[in-house]
């Protein structure tokens, strides 16, 4: 294939470039990289859009931080990231969550070099700069060395300019312009409450440990494959396989011949999608379905000795996923009964957090069996998608000239429904995934975003 | 000894997920927790095997290591008791396995569907498969309370692992309870502790 005349020269100035009355050419520009039903590859693999990427997406929209729950007392920290920036989140005295940058007003030295704790504040290591568990500066060794002109700067530690919670799950922007966060969820609220009521309630989650990978691609492959319900039988093969020939079928076999399955694809807008299973999930009984975890015939011998039988159907299915896969753009995505997060480090390099949920209200024995499930397709599963995501990476990478990622699939056989909300339902396996979330992207890059932190003293 | 609480009720006798998986109830987790806690114990312990048991116990590892490396599933499982686990920690010293995520727990049923899975030949993150090689020292024995026919057993591990011409070091230490059935050593757990096992992993496909 020959180079493709129509697109521009990827050059970085027109990428970096921050004028608004370029915009045109800009918007161009971008409009040659991701067209109606393919995009160009330099999008996964170019350093000066992951650059962009950072801040046109991973800033000035919102981004994903962390649930309430783990950071459940006053003083608990912990680490956090918004694409390639680290932050601390943390609570106070009274309960409240703070949201700062991991950056010393004084020299930038990081002030906080754990992943999580507990304690009344921060110290910078370099210089003993002190900072209270709000960020808030209030001691610096040797204070009579400085004049008023240092006096008057604000120098507490960086605040996003805006961090909002909904029913626990905490987000940030660096946009001070960006929609309210219920505007930016948007018609996935109505997925998300579900995914929260499958955990008993916004009060019952708590999130259990996580298991993180690293995986060498870009972070998109990730969130391509997040709402891709064509690849299941062929990359997960398998697990197919070896389920049928160890217990005669289970879970994931609706995906075999998906566009004839109960289940849809719905793009929700604002890149936001869902794979909804739940009408093939649980048409029968979820837990039936589902291959032996661990502990599998003490759990359901407990909870039968226990239960009335309609109450040990619910536990039971509490156990199993939620029956989503709901992504909200970009980097937050709801897995069975996962919170899975995405963590952008290079153009080719991610890393990937699988947050675990307990529930406040179950008993020993249904969390511990939560456990032994929300482990299976991580090692089962999971490590055959990202093989495959290196692998488009690298093919990617190798070979420049075949430039074009292919993304029409349903996009020319008319079976999209559109409802009075503008949510678009679609067969399983259709690409619209990625064609509605690089309609996002695409909104996002051409835009030139005012990035801002705050330095003030937090708001009591 | 709990990991010989027998399932109290008959409802537990019947599966239909063969090989059936009795044994994992709270009692054998409370045991489990247990022997965790004490084989990360920071304490100095008297040596307490002979030196004929010592010298089984290393040959029993050392099999047990050149089998994995050998990728040869079906004969390395046979090492393990029927009521066993794997064990890879997210965390360390490792969280109870009842309220925190593992990167891997799996009872000998789950052990086998993961055998099974790469055995199709088309789990694709082991296509092509990882070569590995496997270093092991600093073997320490102590017997568990109360039983004159099981041991405990901590070693540290270096583990090389090479895929498509890339090479990486898994580095930890690994925690075992070994157990006399019929004549010869078994393993009833094993727990590997990687170094850096709560920051994020590559392809840890294989076995461990």
């Amino acid at each position: 294939m020959t180079h493709d005349k129509n697109l521009p020269t990827m050059t970085s100035p027109l990428i970096k470039m921050g004028n608004s009355d370029k915009t045109k050419e800009c918007t161009s520009y971008w409009d040659g990289l991701i067209q109606g039903d393919r995009v160009h590859r330099s999008i996964y693999i170019d350093d000066d859009i992951f650059a962009r990427e950072m801040n046109n997406i991973y800033a000035a929209t919102w981004v994903y931080l962390l649930h309430e729950s783990e950071i459940p007392n006053a003083g608990d920290f912990r680490q956090i990231w918004m694409g390639t920036r680290e932050l601390i989140a943390s609570r106070d005295d009274e309960g409240m969550v703070h949201v700062f940058s991991n950056r010393c007003s004084h020299r930038g030295a990081t002030v906080c070099r754990t992943h999580q704790g507990n304690g009344s504040g921060f110290t910078c290591p370099y210089h003993g700069w002190k900072y209270d568990v709000k960020g808030q500066l209030f001691g610096i060794p040797g204070k009579t060395a400085y004049g008023p002109q240092f006096k008057a700067r604000e120098l507490h530690l960086a605040r996003p300019a805006q961090v909002a919670i909904y029913k626990g799950f905490i987000f940030a922007t660096l946009n001070a312009e960006a929609v309210p966060l219920p505007e930016h969820l948007g018609a996935a609220t109505r997925f998300i409450d579900d995914w929260i009521s499958h955990q008993g309630g916004e009060d019952n989650i708590q999130l259990a440990g996580a298991q993180r990978y690293h995986i060498d691609a870009n972070w998109k492959m990730i969130y391509d494959n997040a709402g891709d319900g064509y690849h299941v039988p062929f990359s997960h093969q398998s697990l197919l396989q070896m389920t049928k020939a160890r217990y005669d079928g289970g879970d994931m076999t609706y995906f075999a011949d998906a566009d004839r399955s109960k289940m849809h694809l719905y793009s929700l807008g604002n890149g936001h999608t869902v794979i909804d299973q739940r009408p093939d999930m649980y048409d029968n009984s979820a837990w039936e379905q589902q291959r032996p975890q661990p502990g599998r015939e003490c759990f359901e011998a407990h909870v039968k000795e226990t239960l009335d039988p309609q109450q040990a159907k619910s536990v039971m299915e509490s156990a199993v996923g939620a029956g989503m896969n709901l992504n909200i753009f970009p980097n937050l995505l709801f897995i069975g009964n996962q919170v899975q997060v995405i963590q952008p480090l290079r153009a080719d390099a991610t890393a990937m957090h699988w947050h675990a949920t307990r529930r406040r209200d179950a008993d020993e024995a249904l969390n511990t069996i939560r456990m032994r499930t929300q482990e299976d397709f991580p090692i089962m599963g999971e490590m055959d998608d990202a093989a495959n995501f290196e692998e488009c990476h690298r093919g990617l990478v190798n070979s420049p000239e075949d430039e074009w990622v292919d993304i029409s699939r349903h996009h020319e056989t008319g079976k999209d429904v559109v409802d009075e909300q503008g949510i678009v339902k679609s067969p399983v396996t259709s690409e619209i995934h990625m064609r509605a979330y690089y309609a996002e992207w695409k909104k996002l890059m051409v835009a030139e975003p005012l990035l801002t932190v705050n330095k003030s003293e937090a708001k009591p | 000894m709990t990991q010989s609480v027998q399932p109290s009720s008959q409802t537990k006798s019947v599966s239909r997920y063969l090989p059936s998986s009795l044994y994992l109830d709270s009692a054998y987790y409370e045991w489990l927790t247990t022997v965790s806690s004490d084989l990360s114990l920071a304490v100095v312990r008297a040596p307490a095997a002979t030196q004929q048991l010592h010298e089984e116990i290393v040959q029993l590892l050392t099999l047990e290591a050149r089998l994995l490396d050998q990728r040869a599933y079906n004969v390395w499982i046979d090492l393990f008791t029927q009521e066993c686990i794997y064990w890879i920690p997210a965390t360390h010293p490792a969280m109870d396995p009842r309220s925190t995520i593992t990167l891997e727990f799996h009872d000998r049923r789950r052990v086998l569907d993961r055998v099974d899975r790469l055995g199709t030949g088309l789990a694709y993150s082991q296509l092509p498969a990882s070569n590995t090689s496997r270093q092991f020292s600093g073997v320490e024995v102590w017997p568990s309370p109360k039983c004159d026919d099981e041991w405990r057993v901590r070693c540290s591990f270096a583990l090389v692992e090479s895929r498509q011409g890339r090479n990486r070091t898994l580095a930890g230490w690994n925690g075992f309870v070994l157990r006399r059935e019929a004549g010869s050593l078994k393993i009833v757990l094993k727990q590997i502790n990687l170094v850096d096992s709560d920051y994020p992993q590559g392809n840890n496909s294989f076995f461990l």
